[in-house]
């Protein structure tokens, strides 16, 4: 089950800016961004290396997708969700996650 | 083409909020020693490297063997490893997204089978390689399930009116794959052969196999696309 404090920090952390503006038929009128394929490919990974159970993803996808990530488009719930589940499970904590999006964030707007 | 005749295309300048949790999950997990680097790149040139070559040897192989094809349709998952294709593959567990029942659905004079992904994109990529980018589009996604025929026909395959069309939504958990009819006119042919007729779009069910055409041979003017 999600507990309060990580569903309130990730949601903190993306900002208003990346919630969703669609409330119906979500996603049928984009096609998919690179990170998506690379974000399946750390779902996967997780999973073959014991971290994450793909299984075990995919419910908690459904189960927080559909409640505490509501407001966040469809195909964003797998990055969400993993980071999720690793802050509930103490394997990442909030402040370094936070840290860690501040220097991708100044990287990737650097070139 | 010349460097010269290459026209530059703008991409989205603007850095995605996810694009970034992405990359921060995925560098904080190597970090941790979740998984490497490595890893990673091992698996993301695995998926993007599977062809529908697979699909095409499992039609062919249930063509020529009655037994085979039972299979084949009772439990597309077990039969797939005839053809080396392990639904377990390559972690040992899946991958989420082809994630755990693969169903093949034959087709008969009376019953035509397609498939779609009204919710986003998932396709049997083990035994189909990558989804082109049509069976992505909103246009296939949403007109597939309300207007089957009204689609088809804009693939240039038109049914006859006593043809039932199923339209197989896919989802997380279950994937499926059309088997064609074998077309007249291919008696004798080896399972090599068959199989090269048995195109992407045929498993797809947008298209029929057709003794004449395969994947491989290019529409040009000189050939036609025919054999």
């Amino acid at each position: 089950m999600s507990g309060t404090k990580t569903d309130n920090a990730l949601i903190e952390i993306m900002g208003t800016e990346a919630r969703r503006t669609d409330h119906s038929l979500p996603e049928l009128d984009r096609t998919p961004d690179p990170w998506e394929s690379s974000m399946q490919a750390t779902c996967e990974c997780l999973s073959w290396r014991g971290t994450l159970d793909n299984l075990e993803r995919r419910q908690a996808e459904d189960r927080l997708g559909e409640t505490v990530y509501a407001d966040y488009p469809v195909e964003t719930r797998s990055a969400l969700v993993v980071a999720h589940l690793l802050i509930e499970q103490g394997i990442l904590d909030e402040q370094e996650l936070r840290s860690k999006m501040r220097q991708v964030r100044s990287r990737l707007e650097d070139v | 083409m010349t460097t010269a005749e290459h026209t530059h295309v703008e991409g989205p300048t603007e850095v995605s909020e996810f694009e970034v949790l992405e990359l921060a999950v995925r560098e904080l997990a190597i970090q941790h020693g979740l998984f490497s680097a490595e890893d990673h790149r091992r698996f993301s040139e695995w998926a993007e490297s599977r062809t529908p070559a697979k699909g095409a040897q499992l039609v062919a192989k249930a063509w020529l063997d009655p037994a085979f094809k039972e299979e084949l349709l009772s439990n597309g998952t077990e039969a797939s490893k005839a053809v080396g294709v392990d639904w377990l593959d390559p972690t040992g567990k899946g991958t989420p997204s082809d994630y755990t029942y693969f169903y093949v659905l034959e087709n008969t004079p009376k019953v035509h089978n397609t498939i779609v992904c009204t919710l986003c994109s998932c396709y049997p990529r083990p035994v189909l390689g990558m989804s082109p980018d049509w069976y992505r589009t909103p246009n296939y996604r949403r007109r597939m399930v309300r207007r089957p025929r009204e689609v088809l026909a804009e693939f240039g395959l038109h049914l006859p009116p006593d043809v039932e069309v199923r339209v197989h939504d896919s989802n997380q958990k279950s994937r499926f794959m059309v088997m064609p009819m074998r077309p007249e006119g291919t008696d004798g042919w080896t399972e090599e052969q068959l199989a090269s007729i048995v195109t992407r779009d045929t498993m797809i069910g947008v298209a029929l196999p057709n003794p004449e055409w395969t994947a491989e041979n290019p529409p040009n003017a000189k050939t036609g696309g025919r054999r």
